[in-house]
């Protein structure tokens, strides 16, 4: 197991069992180990490093999804692979546990395998999305080196073509059963929007008939190509955000055991119109769920190797060489991090706070230019009603 | 892995699930937003409690590997604040 020393105790990773714990000091000494200088008073005002790095490993990608968040064409960039390990070099370095392969495309990549294998050899644990158009032998066969594969699905064909402007869901299912074949962890990753999540249910069965073992929910969010106003027709409508929590009672009932249900940070705001999930925040947190994590948890690196706060921000002046020594005075991750740690009504009061984290900051900046509560939250969405009643009543 | 501190502890390790402040299980492999699994939330307590029990299991036998900056306080060199 690998264990990164924190101000409260250590993150610890176990490899028997893929998981990464939150250990408490005590704990961490029952293991026979001492924190040091991370314990020391006064540890805890720096930035810990993330623990979670999603990196840009090419800017190709020749699908042309409408809503692409890093509005990748098939001209893009490919950074060499000296490139790409002196990253991963980095990333060590800072104690990270995952990175995430993005893009563009990266199957696109050639050496896609040895760079998984790179990514190991340095304890980093390497997953990736991919779209699965075009997956052959020789990709499939480069994909068995990574800990985790998520294909890009959103449904069936008039559902992925809703989100992606074609139809590739084929291409998807194929690669599903082909990667699931051969014995790779294969998850899905489902875009929600006003078209797709009706179809969730249905879209997971089939997933999960496919060999799917996991589905990884994700909000459709206002940046790249989606950053238009296309956006405000796409995104859930209230009413859906409102079901998000009881849409996923059902379907962690519907597949306990066999397929793991995850939701990304962006969904979390959601869960506070549940009553049931927004009365257990401790249980939350104890399960790890994260909410914004920008600038704290998880970074972005593009592909110039500028850090960026998530996938959706735009990058800073800080390079991903220096991540370790950068990452705590790094101006451009602040707004981010001191919003989470205060942010304004109604999220100071909300039971999920510090879970949720002030919700989506890519939404709020795309939405009022600033960051600050997240506009599609329904707890968001009632403070502001009542707000305007209130400011109605007494004109 | 000149960075790590491996260290194989050979005494028992008695760790208690009560130490465990937050387990997120799994890798996950979205590369745009980090991803928390929910289901988990929607278990009883003793498949929950199940869980627990087998990280601390694992973390109980498997060997260490300390990584990051803050891997040996007394040993690592001050780089100007960092820790």
């Amino acid at each position: 197991m690998i264990v990164r020393y924190e101000p409260w105790g250590a993150w610890v990773k176990t490899e028997t069992i893929p998981a990464l714990v939150a250990l408490d000091r005590d704990g961490v000494r029952a293991l026979g180990l001492d924190g040091g200088r991370a314990w020391r008073p006064g540890a805890e005002a720096t930035p810990s490093p993330p623990i979670e790095v999603h990196l840009a490993v090419t800017s190709r990608c020749a699908a042309g999804c409408e809503g692409c968040y890093l509005d990748a064409r098939p001209d893009g960039v490919e950074p060499p692979a000296e490139t790409i390990e002196r990253a991963f070099d980095a990333l060590a370095k800072a104690g990270v546990f995952t990175v995430a392969f993005g893009g563009g495309e990266p199957t696109l990549r050639d050496d896609l395998g040895d760079l998984a294998r790179a990514a190991r050899a340095r304890g980093l644990s390497p997953v990736v999305t991919t779209s699965g158009l075009g997956l052959g032998a020789r990709k499939l066969e480069q994909l068995k080196s990574f800990a985790q594969v998520n294909v890009s699905y959103d449904g069936s064909s008039e559902a992925y073509e809703s989100v992606r402007g074609f139809d590739g869901a084929a291409a998807a299912e194929s690669a599903i059963a082909k990667l699931a074949g051969t014995g790779v962890v294969v998850g899905v990753n489902v875009v929600l929007t006003r078209d797709t999540f009706e179809r969730t249910k249905e879209t997971i069965r089939r997933a999960a008939s496919l060999g799917a073992t996991e589905v990884q929910l994700l909000r459709y969010k206002p940046q790249g190509r989606a950053r238009a106003l296309d956006y405000l027709a796409k995104r859930l409508s209230p009413e859906q955000a409102r079901g998000v929590g009881p849409l996923l009672r059902e379907l962690a009932a519907e597949h306990e055991g066999r397929v793991r249900i995850r939701i990304d940070c962006a969904l979390v705001p959601f869960l506070s119109a549940d009553a049931d999930l927004a009365s257990r925040p401790e249980e939350l947190a104890r399960w790890g769920v994260l909410g914004c994590e920008a600038g704290d948890l998880l970074c972005a690196t593009r592909v110039d190797g500028r850090v960026a706060p998530c996938s959706f921000t735009a990058p800073t002046e800080l390079r991903v060489e220096d991540l370790a020594k950068g990452w705590a005075k790094e101006p451009g991750l602040a707004p981010y991090r001191s919003y989470s740690s205060a942010p304004a009504e109604p999220c100071a009061s909300c039971t999920l706070r510090k879970v949720c984290k002030g919700g989506c900051k890519v939404v709020s900046e795309y939405a009022n230019g600033t960051i600050g509560p997240d506009p599609e939250c329904p707890r968001v969405r009632e403070h502001a009603a009542g707000a305007g009643q209130a400011q109605a009543s007494g004109a | 892995m000149s960075e790590e501190t491996v260290r194989e502890t050979t005494e028992p390790r008695e760790l208690d699930v009560a130490n465990v402040r937050a387990v997120r299980v799994g890798h996950g492999a979205n590369c745009s937003s980090v991803g928390s699994v929910i289901d988990t939330l929607f278990l009883g307590a003793v498949v929950g409690g199940a869980v627990f029990a087998a990280v601390c299991a694992a973390m109980k036998v498997e060997p260490v590997t300390v990584v990051g900056q803050n891997r040996d306080a007394e040993d690592a060199p001050d780089d100007g604040g960092d820790p």
